[in-house]
């Protein structure tokens, strides 16, 4: 069955097509924009390494390309490295989780009772731009170096990116289509499901793809400052220890992981929204 | 970045502790859960540490089997700075934690309520080689430590250790401490910036200090050593209510370290091949780099000395450091 045509479909929400994950997303399914990509890229790499021997930086601090590939190189072979992976890959996947339902249930609690989203509007807006690494002496405070400091970092910091999407998408409700779904007697659930939910679900997938990006920096920014397991902690051992292409090499994998996560939550978006006027137009 | 943070800890931690929120309780949890880990007394013990140099006995007891033969399993927490330790030891999530002496003597003067149990590290004491030392360029007009009034040091953390021992050494040359400009800059980052021209010095810990050196820097002062040749730079500490509550266990986890600090000082060889296990220094480095002493107790008159420095540097605002209390 196919879900109805959104009763409002104006605009895209605010927030779409920009963000870290903007300029991979304009490449689009063109294989000539991806190649330019691909060259973009390979001229990096290749500055990377000619720049540490030109003398403009010292070898030492910048190591040139080639041995930086070559320690990543060595980097998948150990077993240490695969265990830091995936602890940051739970840190993230958990905390993103939590931060999706709790950001989805509190907006349309929030969003369809006016006298409450009226209550809490002033408050959200405090909250929401505190800095999430503001909290870890909170953290650490609580939940010492585990997994539950970086949890309330990472959620901290993608509930407000949700619950905010989720507020302006059920804000966004066309009057008479309401008005119309209530004069076919549709009930309170029978509204939500047909008319407030597609809706908001452009503004939802939005916010999610925002909240996955944020969430996988909090997430190593949390191993990084606090001391947490997984490749944050790798990098700050790195660097204690002066080992510069080790450092180099993680914060490669740290970008790619970046990449792979917006993918993923444009894969989820275009998957989601297939029906959507806006998904049709990319596709 | 880091000093702000620690402010923040310090705020957060004296709230806590004012307010007596929680903290009690989960400060009992640790023992608590020694007791759920079997009948067989093993209690479950967690260190906060940062992964450097100066905690390689700990690693080596807990190989050799100085805390398991008295019943301690020992899981080290590794932990960016000081920062994150005395939250976590002061909330009862790790049972010790490793610092340095000031940073402990600043926490006791905001209330924070914490003990040194065992000791931690000292400087070598010898002013051509210790653990620390102020770096310059090669071609670099200062020649003396006393040249560095008037110029940028870099320190890894201000208003700390670091300072007040780098003032000492240049009051000692016959300088004036006060014109020094100090900004803060991880160690790691140091050997760069000096390289850059970005600081005219830098105050290094190991292994920033020997990766200066092999890069052409030349030392100018050993502050630790300048101050006092056995200076205890940092101990394992504990909250004030663990050592109260759980006196057998503070014991147990003293007699352990003092082991192993023994050992580690008896054969500082295998100490150095430890440090392949919980750091990435490489080679080179790990061979050339100095390590410090590890004598198993404090050394007092050192601790007045670097205490009367902070207070005359003013870092521990107008309060002073109780030393019997906090060291003894």
């Amino acid at each position: 069955m196919t879900p109805p045509a959104p009763a409002s479909v104006k605009t895209r929400p605010a927030g779409t097509g920009t963000g870290p994950g903007g300029a991979l997303a304009r490449l689009g399914p063109g294989g000539g924009a991806a190649l330019r990509g691909l060259a973009g890229l390979a001229a990096l790499v290749a500055v990377l390494e000619v720049l540490p021997h030109t003398g403009l930086v010292s070898a030492d601090y910048l190591p040139p390309a080639s041995e930086t590939g070559r320690t990543l190189w060595h980097l998948l072979a150990e077993g240490a490295f695969w265990t830091a992976l995936g602890d940051t890959l739970t840190g993230w996947g958990l905390g993103l989780a939590i931060a999706v339902v709790g950001g989805v249930v509190a907006g349309v609690a929030i969003g369809s009772v006016p006298v409450l989203r009226a209550a809490t509007a002033s408050t959200i807006e405090f909250l929401r731009p505190i800095p999430s690494v503001a909290l870890i002496p909170v953290a650490v405070l609580l939940y010492g170096t585990d997994l539950r400091s970086v949890l309330l970092l990472v959620v901290y910091a993608s509930f407000w990116q949700v619950l905010v999407q989720v507020l302006a998408g059920i804000h966004d409700v066309d009057p008479v289509a309401e008005d119309t779904a209530r004069s076919y007697l549709l009930g309170g659930w029978g509204r939500m499901r047909y008319v407030m939910w597609p809706t908001a679900l452009p503004y939802v997938m939005t916010g999610v793809r925002l909240a996955s990006t944020v969430a996988l920096v909090l997430a190593i920014t949390a191993e990084l400052v606090i001391g947490a397991p997984g490749l944050g902690r790798e990098i700050a051992v790195a660097q204690t220890s002066g080992a510069v292409p080790r450092v180099y090499a993680l914060v490669l994998v740290t970008g790619l992981l970046g990449v792979a996560v917006n993918l993923l939550a444009r894969a989820v978006e275009r998957r989601a929204l297939h029906w959507h006027p806006s998904a049709r137009r990319e596709g | 970045m880091r000093r702000r943070i620690l402010g923040l800890v310090i705020a957060v931690v004296t709230v806590a502790g004012v307010a007596g929120c929680g903290s009690s309780s989960a400060g009992s949890d640790g023992s608590s859960s020694s007791e759920a880990s079997g009948g067989s007394g093993t209690s479950q013990v967690k260190v906060g540490i940062i992964p450097i140099v100066d905690v390689a006995p700990l690693y080596l007891g807990q190989k050799k089997g100085f805390f398991s033969s008295r019943g301690i399993e020992l899981k080290m927490e590794s932990a960016q700075g000081g920062a994150a330790i005395i939250p976590g030891v002061v909330s009862g999530q790790f049972q010790f934690g490793f610092s340095n002496t000031t940073s402990l003597m600043l926490a006791q003067t905001q209330g924070v309520p914490i003990k040194s149990v065992v000791n931690g590290v000292a400087s070598t004491g010898d002013t051509s080689a210790d653990v620390s030392g102020v770096g310059v360029k090669k071609d670099s007009p200062i020649k003396s430590v006393k040249d560095l009034a008037g110029k940028t040091v870099a320190v890894n953390t201000l208003k700390n250790i670091g300072e007040t021992t780098v003032r000492e050494s240049v009051r000692q040359d016959g300088g004036d401490p006060s014109k020094v400009k100090f900004v803060e800059l991880a160690f790691d980052q140091m050997p760069a910036a000096l390289d850059a021209g970005q600081v005219d010095a830098a105050w290094m810990g190991e292994p920033a200090l020997t990766i200066a050196k092999s890069q052409g820097a030349r030392i100018v002062a050993s502050p630790f050593a300048e101050t006092d040749p056995s200076l205890t730079l940092a101990t394992y500490f504990t909250t004030t209510k663990l050592a109260q509550d759980d006196p057998d266990l503070v014991k147990r986890f003293t007699e352990a370290m003092t082991e192993s600090l023994e050992y580690a000082s008896a054969h500082p060889e295998e100490a150095r091949q430890t440090l392949t296990s919980y750091t990435k220094i490489d080679g080179d480095v790990l061979k050339d780099l100095t390590l410090p002493k590890w004598p198993t107790q404090v050394d007092m008159p050192s601790l007045e000395k670097l205490a009367s420095l902070g207070e005359q540097d003013g870092i521990f605002g107008d309060r002073k450091p109780d030393l019997d209390a906090l060291f003894s």
